[in-house]
Order: C-alpha cells, then structure tokens, then sequence
C-alpha cells in the first residue's frame, strides 16, 4: 500500500468524507466491476456500489492495515453483491422489450439475429452463475472479472490459495457443464493446426 | 504530551496481557484416514487410535493417506486435500489460550464449504472430523492432535 | 500421451491463470504444441473467461455514474449521528479533570482496576477437564453430529455427506 493512499484512508478512519471521496474515485470502478459481475444487472450493480462506500465509511476504522486494502474492499463488495443477489432472489428474464437492454446503435453494426443471440447467451451465463454457490461465484469474478492472483484471492476470501484453487476448479468445472452448449460455439477462430499462431496464455506479466 | 504517555501505558499494559498469543505458533498432527468395509486391515500407524476408531464406527478398514505436522501461526490458513484433491481441510490457528490452540476448521467438498467449525485442542485429546465419502466406497476421516 | 495429458491437465488451469513456474511453463507449452484435445481445454477456458469477463467489461464501458457520488454523501449525512462513543470521546476533550494535572491518579487507577479485571479474567478460565472443546459447529450443506468420549479423550465432528446432493445457489 503506497504511502499516499495510507494517509488517505488514515483520513477516512477520522472521518473525513473527503477522503472517502478520494476512495470512491480510486475504485468505484472496480467495485461496479465486481458487483455487476454478480448480479449482471445496472440498476443493481450501482445499488451495490452505493452501499458498499457507505457501509467502507463506517467500517472503515476496522481495518487495520493486515491485508492490503483493495483486498479488504472487494471482500467487502463481493459480500454486499451476494447478499443483495440473495435478497433481490432470482432475477426475472430480462426481456428484449425492456428499456435499456436494446442499443439501437449495435443494430447498425450486429444485426437484430445477433444481438438476440448474445443476449440469450448473457441470460443463460447469468443463470448459470446463479446457480453456483457463493464461493465458486466469487472466486470466478475475482480471477476473471478483477484479474486477481491466487494469493490475492486467498486475501480478498479470507481462506487459503489450496481452497481459492478448489472453488476456481469446481465453478469452472459446474459452469461449463451449464453452459455446454455454448463453449465451443462461440468462442475465436481456431486454428488448431498451429498453435504458433494463437495467442496463448499463461505468459508472465511484465 | 500528558494523553499520548496515558495512552502508552495502556498500550504497554494491554500487550504484555496479550503478548503470549501474538506470538503464537503450534504444531498440529493431522492424519488423513480413509476408513471403509473394504478389506479388513488398520494402517500400522493408526494403532494409537485404532481402539477409538474400533468402539466408535463399525468400519473393517483403516487406511493411512495422509500423516503430516502442521505449523500453525497465528491467522494463517493451511490446508491439506485428501480424496484427490476434492476435500479439503483448512487449518487456521485463530488463539492461544494457556497452551489451549484454538483451530478453525473448514471442510470444502469440491469448492463448496460442507463445514465449518472451531475446536480447542486440549491436550491429549483427539479430535476426528469425519464424513465426506470416498470415491472408492467409505469415508474420510482428519484424526487432529497438538503437539504440546 | 494420454499419461502425458493427465499430468497436463493438473497444470492447465494454473497456466490459464498465469499461475505456474517457468518450468512448468514451458512444459505445458510443449504438450500443447503436439496435443488438440489440451488445446481445446485451454481454448473452453478461455471461452468461459470471456462469457464473465465481456459483459462486464461493455457495462463499465457505457456506465457514466450517474449521481453515484452525491447520493452516498447525502446518505451519510442522514446516517450522521453521535454514537456512544463519540458522546464519550466528546465529554473526553472538555472535560476540565484532564487539564488539571490529576492524570497521575488517574493512571494509577486505570493500572490497579486493569490489574484486578485481569485477575478476574484469568481466574474464570475453566480448567483443562471442564473446558468444551468444539465451540461452534456450522454446516449450509449437510447435517452435523458432535460426540465426545470423555474416557478416550476424543471428540467427533461427524458431517453426514447425503449422495448426489443438487447444490442451490447459496
């Protein structure tokens, strides 16, 4: 944790809203990121961010610099997200009808037949996350939503990399059995004559 | 300068009360027992305990997978996997308590948390944490005891 | 192969998740030069990746945040009220006994009534014989039983593990 961002939650422990401000600029991406990644719904997703800044203000003297604090925050997020999931209950079908899901604009560049199709697809991953328990759901967003590392994840979930390892292994395991109609139908063009020529991953970082 | 020395004596005083469990480390043997009416063998190293598993469970076979000595430190999880790697025990070390471990435990059953618990391991006691089913027929069951 | 791909298979997720050694690296690389099936493995992970990850990647694109900000401020301002603590800390600050140089006493009086909770606290311990063992027990899943042999000295903490269970979301 850099020295600035210390002395910006320092602040926000004593109360001061301006530095919560200074948070909420920092990470209220992050944070959307996380709880649209569980609930997959706008309205929600920023219902979600709305209580996790207010509930970190008041919180936010709990924490004592142990863990870093973005892992401290996506806990905090991750966990505020499924129980709003959990309360909201299963989210209706979003239909085609419904304000906001027709972007007028990708029809010029997708086609109506498309977009249907992917806005089934976003249905059935939607319902498909549904449908894990609340680890394996978690432990899927904070590797493939946020990017975080096993030990990063370990963190954030307040268990160990063996268990984050697990739940990574089992969700992925559930949702594509889920989703077994889908994975390998939609995904890039193959060329599986010269992996050469795909962009593999598992590379370092820089 | 008068309340900032008043606060360093409770500081002071409140971390010597305490300074014991900041500190804290122990070591924990965990065996990993596939247990099951296959066969009827007990594993050589179970004997110590093959008079408490014989009058609690009605299984013929005990079976060593796993014998390890965990290093528990203070709020770090640890956890071993039985069963090829679908069950998985976390360890945490949550207090020390006049020599007392204080262990959370939590049992994942192919990424799903099936239990979770928290022990004191007085000493010379085991603990047995049992249940989850084998994929060759029978049970696992984690035999814990401090080592003081 | 087949044992070559089964020993892959352990390391492809981890490769996946950028999660593996340089050797490990490079020997899964190798396998996957010679192998269509690890391949296609590695290709559904992907996939799947991308279902979670492009939806939430078009909705924070097209996201403005629209009030976002103001509408916590305003909430915390409603929120706003002393607690307990903060009547205490207050009446602290003004309080005439700390300017006075009584802090002295005072001190020596927190140090004494510390020393006789502390007594208190030490002595409530219960000994090794009368001290529970299992504190808390929890199970979302599966039914649980806890025994104790007090003659043998063991506990059990038994999860009865129901077959083929469907999962609910949690």
């Amino acid at each position: 944790m850099d020295h600035e961002e210390t002395e910006m939650i320092s602040r926000c422990q004593q109360g001061d809203q301006e530095a919560l401000k200074e948070i909420f600029d920092k990470y209220h991406k992050k944070v959307y990121r996380i709880a649209y990644g569980v609930v997959r719904q706008r309205e929600g997703a920023l219902d979600i961010v709305q209580e996790v800044f207010i509930k970190l203000f008041h919180t936010i003297k709990n924490f004592k610099g142990r863990s870093r604090f973005y892992t401290y925050l996506y806990r905090m997020t991750m966990n505020t997200a499924i129980d709003h999931a959990r309360k909201t209950g299963k989210q209706s079908v979003s239909s085609l009808d419904a304000e906001g899901s027709f972007e007028p604009s990708d029809s010029v560049e997708k086609g109506p037949e498309r977009i249907l199709l992917q806005k089934e697809l976003e249905e059935r991953v939607k319902r498909a996350m549904d449908k894990l328990p609340a680890e394996q759901r978690a432990a899927l967003i904070f590797r493939d939503v946020e990017g975080l590392s096993y030990q990063e994840m370990a963190e954030a979930m307040g268990s160990s990399i063996g268990t984050v390892m697990s739940r990574l292994h089992y969700g992925r395991k559930r949702l594509q059995a889920l989703l077994k109609d889908y994975v390998g139908l939609h995904g890039q063009g193959r060329d599986s004559s010269d992996p050469k020529k795909q962009n593999l991953p598992g590379s370092k970082k820089e | 300068m008068k309340r900032p020395f008043f606060l360093l004596i409770l500081i002071v005083l409140f971390l010597s009360l305490f300074f014991s469990s900041a500190d804290a480390q122990v070591q924990v043997r965990l065996r990993a027992i596939h247990a099951s009416n296959s066969g009827s063998s007990v594993d050589p190293s179970l004997r110590d305990l093959h008079k408490e598993l014989g009058s609690l469970f009605s299984f013929t076979s005990y079976r060593l997978m796993k014998d390890e000595t965990l290093n528990l430190s203070l709020n770090q999880p640890v956890s071993v996997s039985a069963r090829e790697g679908r069950i998985v025990l976390e360890a945490t070390l949550v207090g020390l308590h006049k020599n007392m471990p204080e262990i959370k435990l939590k049992v994942v059953r192919e990424g799903t948390e099936i239990l979770n618990t928290q022990v004191r391991l007085l000493p010379g006691r085991t603990i047995l944490v049992g249940g989850p089913r084998h994929l060759r027929g029978g049970v696992v069951i984690y035999a814990l005891h401090a080592r003081f | 192969m087949k044992d070559s791909c089964s020993s892959i298979s352990k390391l492809l997720e981890r490769y996946f998740d950028q999660e593996v050694t340089d050797k490990e690296r490079v020997l899964v690389e190798g396998h996957l030069h010679g192998c269509p099936a690890c391949r296609d493995a590695l290709k559904s992970l992907e996939e799947l990746s991308t279902f979670i990850k492009v939806p939430v990647e078009e909705a924070i694109q097209k996201e403005d945040f629209p009030w976002v900000w103001q509408k916590i401020e305003r909430e915390i301002r409603l929120q706003k009220k002393l607690t307990w603590w903060q009547s205490l800390r207050s009446w602290i600050d003004i309080s005439p006994l700390f300017r006075r140089k009584v802090w002295i006493p005072a001190v020596a009086t927190v140090v004494v009534l510390l020393f006789i909770t502390a007594q208190i606290i030490f002595k409530k311990t219960p000994s090794y014989a009368d001290a529970s063992v299992v504190e808390y027990v929890e199970s979302e899943t599966d039914n649980v039983m806890v025994y104790q042999l007090e003659k043998q000295k063991v506990t059990v903490i038994w999860v009865f593990d129901e077959p083929a269970k469907d999962q609910t979301t949690s």
